[in-house]
């Protein structure tokens, strides 16, 4: 901790050194630079960027301990990294790609898309939108400094006890994966308040529940699902917490606790989690395909009820994680008839997403691709999760690679190629550019091959015999040539996200800058320029019904018809609270983690100060006048 | 927006005068009946076996009073929130009691 206060110091230092001295004009220097700007933000695009990038960030980071993992098994008793050191790597791998990766970029591009696609100037809570990021990210970051300052968790995302109690487990690593993800987990929850809030009052004139693009529908059910999902866990690792640092014994079968409660709280958390991360790029999916196949979205009611559905079902069917557990043969039974029940809904998905390319004009750009490789891909991962769902037979799969072959192809296929679509597909109106279709072509192509080399021969794996999560395997049981393939397939993977990670630096220096519309889209981000200006829509467009910009456009009209006049547009103001607040709960979980009770004390203080700040602030924000939304939309006219 | 807001605080405004007293009768009520929740648990008043029903029925007192006094059940527009309780509700009974069937 002091190692770290200075090297802050030092940093502020040197920044100010290096902008020119430390005077009387540093802090006026501060409050114009681009950082404080950034750190500050309302913005829901600024926050959605960084949502997306810092999730993209830790993509990476979580990727590199997949790698290091594929090393590892390449051959038959490898000793690159054993025992612990490949526990760490498998636990960070899944809690980072869940937590850090999935999650907040699916929450960046829900924050830049779903306020443009309602005709919305913002969220309904800006200030929380931004505490929500920090949280988030603070949350991570305290996840990840686990590497440097103690050792990382080591007993699986899952984190079950009686491994995760202190008795098996006394380094600092479970305290880092508890109090990171309860940070994080604050911010998931503030974000998924704030969207629900956002796409139930601030629609604009005539957009109604069921004009809302898929999209919308998706994160607003996603959003529901966060906020019956997170209390569970957040519960779950506050008895964990209160085990390891407090000595209590909710979970401690010595003492009179059951491990399997915590089970029953990790999954009625958990399952949720995975249609938290799916639902959105279910809606993204649905946004590409009818837009690069010219057509309606086919079925779009029938689309919005089985979102619904899935999210309800998404509550009934934890156990199937727990069919092992040995609950009985009756919870087993019920909880499998739920679990296929699901399959009902996600079939009706497909084929609608199937029907809307039926006899349309398709055009194969790099969003298209993805969505085009999705959808077998995704039903792959749908059949072995009706598998998995048969109790008996799940006695056999059951911590087996062929669960490894099964998630990644729902998670990876499903949520990670929709990210990718998205990103293609978004990026003009989050930055104003757009990215390059041969370079991503090239990403999917690598990434779509490697990502089926790698995950398919897992299947057959874990049917061989194969268990998750154990650092190696002895040779002559027929696991080599397979895990040699996996791994093989690992490098095509790589090779794509460098390629992705290429394609946004050239994009980042080009000075090309992208059209408003340049898919032909059919909603209404599409009809505001690109990059998006701060207040979004000079005047709130009237909509008139689903596919509300298309519909304007085949009617011949050049853009939407406005609901209201031209007038002066209150904007909420920047605020540094939410940084000063998440570095509060930093603070209060290191000194969790440290198990220095004063050190937590400070840190909740500092949370408790900035509330009691932010409480009596008047802050009325601020107001753009129309001289300057007109003035700056006609120096765009004569730019272009 | 502007106007939004305006319209809000008027509305707060006309609603205040009456609104005042109940909350803070509302707000005694809860800390009294937390106090006793206390009370019952720290000594012998009642016999053992009644403590956790009584302090049950103190909580779902209280959370009735939330949602009607400080959360505004009882106003118009409220659908929304009817609906999210009742989806949360039932989402919490059915985990509950599947935990505790198992």
């Amino acid at each position: 901790m002091g190692t770290l206060l200075v090297v802050l110091v030092l940093a502020l230092f040197l920044a100010a050194i290096l902008t020119g001295g430390y005077n009387k004009d540093f802090l006026e220097r501060v409050r114009h630079s681009k950082v404080w700007d950034w750190l500050t933000t309302v913005d829901h695009k600024k926050i959605g960027i960084m949502y997306f990038m810092s999730g993209f960030f830790f993509l990476l980071i979580g990727g590199l301990e997949a790698v290091f993992m594929r090393l590892q098994l390449i051959v038959p008793n490898n000793d690159l990294f054993t025992g612990d050191t490949f526990n760490k790597l498998l636990t960070m791998h899944g809690t980072t790609m869940i937590f850090l990766a999935a999650m907040p970029m699916i929450f960046g591009i829900i924050n830049v898309v779903m306020p443009l696609q309602i005709g919305a100037r913002d969220v309904a809570f800006p200030f929380l939108n931004s505490l929500g990021f920090w949280a988030f990210f603070f949350g991570g970051l305290l996840l990840n400094l686990s590497w440097i300052f103690g050792g990382a968790p080591n007993a699986g995302w899952t984190s079950y006890p009686s491994l995760a109690l202190m008795g098996f487990n006394p380094g600092p690593g479970i305290d880092y994966y508890v109090l990171g993800l309860q940070i994080s987990g604050i911010g998931s929850l503030m974000s998924g308040i704030n969207f629900l809030a956002t796409i139930i009052n601030m629609r604009t004139p005539g957009m109604t529940f069921l004009r809302m693009p898929m999209f919308t529908w998706t994160s607003f059910v996603t959003s529901a699902l966060l906020l019956f999902a997170m209390p569970p866990l957040t519960v779950g690792l506050l008895l964990l917490m209160f085990d390891r640092v407090f000595g209590s014994a909710f979970f401690d079968p010595a003492l009179g606790g059951s491990p399997v409660i915590w089970q029953h709280l990790f999954w009625i958390f958990g399952h949720p989690e995975v249609y938290i991360v799916i639902l959105p790029a279910f809606g993204i999916m649905s946004e590409v395909i009818s837009t690069f196949s010219k057509k309606r979205l086919f079925g779009y009611t029938s689309m919005v009820f089985a979102t619904v559905v899935i999210g309800f079902l998404g509550f009934m069917v934890w156990v199937h994680h727990m069919f092992t557990v040995g609950l009985g043969p009756m919870s087993n039974s019920i909880f499998a008839v739920a679990t296929m029940a699901i399959g009902v809904p996600t079939g009706i998905k497909v084929f609608n997403w199937l029907f809307t390319m039926w006899g349309g004009e398709l055009h194969f750009k790099t969003p298209m691709l993805w969505a085009v490789g999705f959808i077998p891909t995704f039903v792959m991962g749908g059949v072995t999760g009706v598998m998995l769902a048969v109790p008996p037979a799940d006695f056999q799969y059951h911590d087996s690679y062929f669960v490894v072959a099964h998630f990644h192809y729902v998670l990876v296929g499903g949520t990670v190629f929709a990210l990718f679509a998205g990103a293609y597909y978004w990026w003009p109106k989050m930055f104003g550019k757009l990215l390059d279709d041969r370079l991503g072509k090239w990403h999917f192509w690598l990434f779509f091959i490697g990502y089926h080399l790698t995950f398919f021969p897992q299947h057959f794996l874990g049917l061989f015999g194969m268990p998750r999560r154990v650092f190696t395997y002895q040779a002559g049981y027929g696991l080599e040539s397979l895990n040699m393939l996996s791994s093989i397939g690992a490098v095509g993977m790589v090779l794509g996200t460098i390629i992705f990670t290429i394609n946004v630096i050239k994009t980042a220096r080009s000075k090309e800058l992208a059209p408003a519309d340049p898919w032909d889209g059919r909603t209404l981000e599409w009809s505001v320029p690109s990059p998006v200006p701060e207040y979004n829509f000079a005047q709130l467009p009237l909509v008139r019904g689903y596919d509300a910009f298309w519909i304007e456009k085949q009617a011949g009209n050049k853009g939407m018809a406005p609901a209201e006049p031209l007038g002066p547009i209150h904007m909420p103001s920047p605020s540094y609270i939410p940084v000063i607040m998440s570095l509060g709960l930093f603070i209060a979980g290191y000194g969790f983690v440290a198990h220095a009770i004063p050190v937590a004390v400070i840190g909740i203080a500092v949370v408790f100060i900035s509330m009691f700040v932010r409480s009596f602030q008047q802050d009325f924000g601020y107001h753009i006048e129309p001289e300057e939304i007109v003035g700056s939309a006609k120096a765009k006219e004569v730019k272009a | 927006m502007s106007e939004n807001t305006n319209q809000k605080t008027t509305n707060e405004m006309s609603h205040k005068p009456d609104g005042t007293a109940k909350h803070i009768f509302a707000f005694i009520v809860m800390i009294a009946l937390t106090a006793a929740a206390f009370y019952l648990v720290a000594t012998d008043v009642v016999p053992e076996n009644m403590i956790l029903p009584l302090i049950l029925v103190f909580a779902v007192i209280q959370v009735f009073l939330q949602l009607f006094t400080f959360m505004h059940l009882n106003q118009k527009g409220s659908a929304f929130y009817t609906i999210f309780m009742i989806a949360g509700i039932v989402i919490a009974v059915v985990s509950a009691l599947g935990i505790l069937l198992m």
